[in-house]
């Protein structure tokens, strides 16, 4: 039987998407889980009657571990309500094979790419917010959605559990430096909008990948991104190369080895994270979403 | 004496600096860059100082000229060759090929008083964008084409659909079967990581030039090509597609680039080695290609459905 397989065209990726995988679990709360197949993490609540869950894994099996797991640790509750991050498939690709009749909610610019996208087992929105914060409350589960503006995909959502103290945003800060080329991520604001969540009462800092930190390593990965940029005008007004992988790589590893040379993958990740940022000055930036004032995003 | 010392622009204070928020730009902003110029047909002549290219043609009283180059220093260069082989004719209109400040960065620097046109999807970004030295558009279009007379030169511009940029627009000279458009079709692999590249729309949308009459396509890298080579390039994107995915099926962890790499040597080499700057960038294109099946695609751009009808 043929899996879910997002917009691969190819028959060669089935075996991919349908590789045995195992989710486990860690538990942040009496209510609140962390879920992470190895790499990818994601988090999940308990409700009253229900499980609410944030995306579902890139992969039909990674998502059938997921509801596994889910299923193991709060035997009984059924997953209601599936919130995305954004709109990315790797994170939230594969509803249909997660919770197909679970409510499905997200940023209403995540609705409109997931729609226009159509995926095979990505389910669109029943449920599209608009604005910048939402106080939220699903079967009993209180907790508040964030969006300041575009850092990474379409219309990114985090969340802050404000009894917990912890904070989730996918695909943003990492407790390392594997950020590989940035994919679709928003150069322009990302640092000053990760920053202003700092404003938060949080502890701990669930990222989209790897493992859980807290608030001192989210703010360090603030403090490597913009130091990458800095670097990165640097190289190019030094006339570095600023296409060659291999050169750059080995310029920010020479000026930023000393201050984060500590970070998990920087030797393996700075020179790709470099090309990509250095070629947000020379050509400008992507798009609306990395002009100054890019709240025009946040409506339709 | 030399063209830095006419022109008096090397490493002059303050220099536009783009969208640089360090000090220190104005010698690489300022520098001058040589600058090679050559007829390509009829009044249409093509200049590049060896990775750049643009066109600029020549009208009744003055000159029309696309883009503006990647710097303030490379905008006075232009500037000086089209005064060099035209030096009685002032630069009166800047078309704007998309908004990205490598090929349309420096207008203030190229020609200040120049009228500007460029679409509207291009011109919304720069209007926000706010950067030093690109000014906005003085003219806006929107659409799929318009036709233009402009002090007797004649062209179209053509918006195919997202290609790459916001707002990316071909111009079509149909009287000299000339088409040009600017990163796009590019000699060679594709550039580093395809930045700012719409894959899904991206091959699609391009072979809808594929059914206008031109025989001469002039890139905004390189060197100029033809239809075989117009069709060739995208024939690799095409192939580079299949191959990110049968990468992802083979079990190759976009994440780890060393293995992208070796990936890349033993799989792409014995069809794609001799492509132009393949060891530069054949790696950071599978995993462009990669990321693109594993994420979904990037934005509204990167997941519209391409129009494919003929233009």
């Amino acid at each position: 039987m043929n899996e879910h397989q997002g917009i691969f065209t190819s028959q060669a990726v089935q075996d991919y998407l349908a590789a045995p995988a195992t989710v486990s679990s860690e538990q942040l709360s009496d209510r609140l889980w962390t879920a992470s197949d190895g790499k990818y993490r994601t988090v999940f609540v308990e409700a009253d009657n229900s499980v609410v869950a944030f995306d579902t894994f890139g992969t039909p099996a990674r998502a059938r571990a997921y509801a596994a797991e889910i299923a193991r640790v709060i035997p009984g509750k059924p997953v209601s309500t599936v919130i995305y991050t954004h709109d990315h498939l790797d994170h939230a690709g594969f509803a249909s094979d997660f919770a197909p009749g679970a409510e499905i909610v997200a940023d209403e610019m995540t609705a409109k790419v997931v729609a226009m996208r159509g995926a095979d087992g990505q389910l669109p929105a029943t449920q599209a917010l608009s604005g910048t914060e939402h106080r939220v409350n699903f079967d009993g589960a209180e907790f508040v959605l964030l969006n300041r503006g575009p850092v990474h995909g379409t219309g990114h959502l985090s969340a802050w559990f404000e009894d917990e103290k912890v904070f989730y945003s996918s695909d943003t800060i990492l407790a390392n430096a594997r950020y590989g080329l940035m994919p679709d991520y928003h150069i322009a604001n990302f640092v000053k909008i990760m920053r202003s969540f700092l404003d938060l009462d949080f502890e701990r800092f669930v990222p989209g990948r790897y493992e859980v930190t807290d608030r001192a390593r989210f703010e360090e990965g603030c403090d490597y991104i913009e130091a990458m940029q800095v670097t990165c005008q640097a190289a190019f007004l030094n006339f570095v190369p600023i296409w060659i992988h291999d050169v750059m790589a080995g310029f920010v590893q020479n000026e930023l080895g000393d201050r984060f040379g500590h970070l998990d993958g920087f030797m393996e990740h700075s020179g790709q994270t470099a090309i990509r940022i250095v070629h947000h000055y020379l050509m400008g930036g992507w798009g609306l979403e990395d002009t100054p004032e890019p709240g025009i995003l946040l409506a339709e | 004496m030399t063209d830095q010392e006419t022109n008096g622009s090397q490493n002059s204070p303050s220099e536009h600096c783009g969208i640089f928020t360090i000090p220190g730009s104005d010698p690489i902003q300022g520098a001058w860059r040589d600058i090679t110029y050559v007829p390509v047909r009829d009044n249409i002549w093509s200049v590049s100082e060896g990775i750049y290219r643009t066109i600029f043609v020549e009208g009744d009283k003055g000159v029309v000229a696309f883009d503006t180059f990647t710097t303030p220093g490379g905008a006075r260069a232009y500037q000086g060759a089209m005064q060099r082989v035209f030096p009685n004719k002032p630069v009166h209109t800047i078309v704007y090929s998309h908004e990205h400040l490598d090929h349309t960065g420096y207008a203030a620097d190229l020609a200040p008083d120049a009228d500007i046109i460029a679409h509207d999807l291009c011109n919304q970004v720069i209007v926000g964008r706010q950067s030093d030295g690109q000014l906005p558009a003085t003219e806006v279009w929107d659409g799929e084409r318009k036709q233009y007379n402009i002090d007797g030169v004649e062209f179209e511009l053509i918006y195919p659909g997202p290609t790459h940029g916001d707002g990316n627009v071909a111009a079509y000279f149909p009287q000299s079967k000339l088409l040009f458009m600017v990163d796009t079709v590019i000699p060679g692999v594709g550039y580093t990581f395809f930045p700012d590249w719409h894959m899904s729309p991206y091959v699609p949308t391009m072979r809808r030039f594929e059914s206008l009459d031109w025989d001469t396509f002039v890139p905004g890298h390189f060197w100029i090509t033809d239809r075989k080579g117009f069709a060739d390039n995208l024939d690799y994107y095409d192939r580079m597609a299949e191959i990110a995915q049968e990468a992802i099926g083979a079990g190759l962890d976009v994440d780890d680039f060393a293995e992208v790499t070796r990936y890349t040597y033993e799989h792409l080499k014995p069809k794609f080695g001799k492509h132009f700057r393949f060891d530069e960038y054949c790696a950071m294109n599978l995993s462009r290609y990669m990321s693109h099946y594993l994420t979904g695609g990037w934005g509204i751009e990167g997941n519209m459905t391409a129009d494919t009808r003929p233009l």
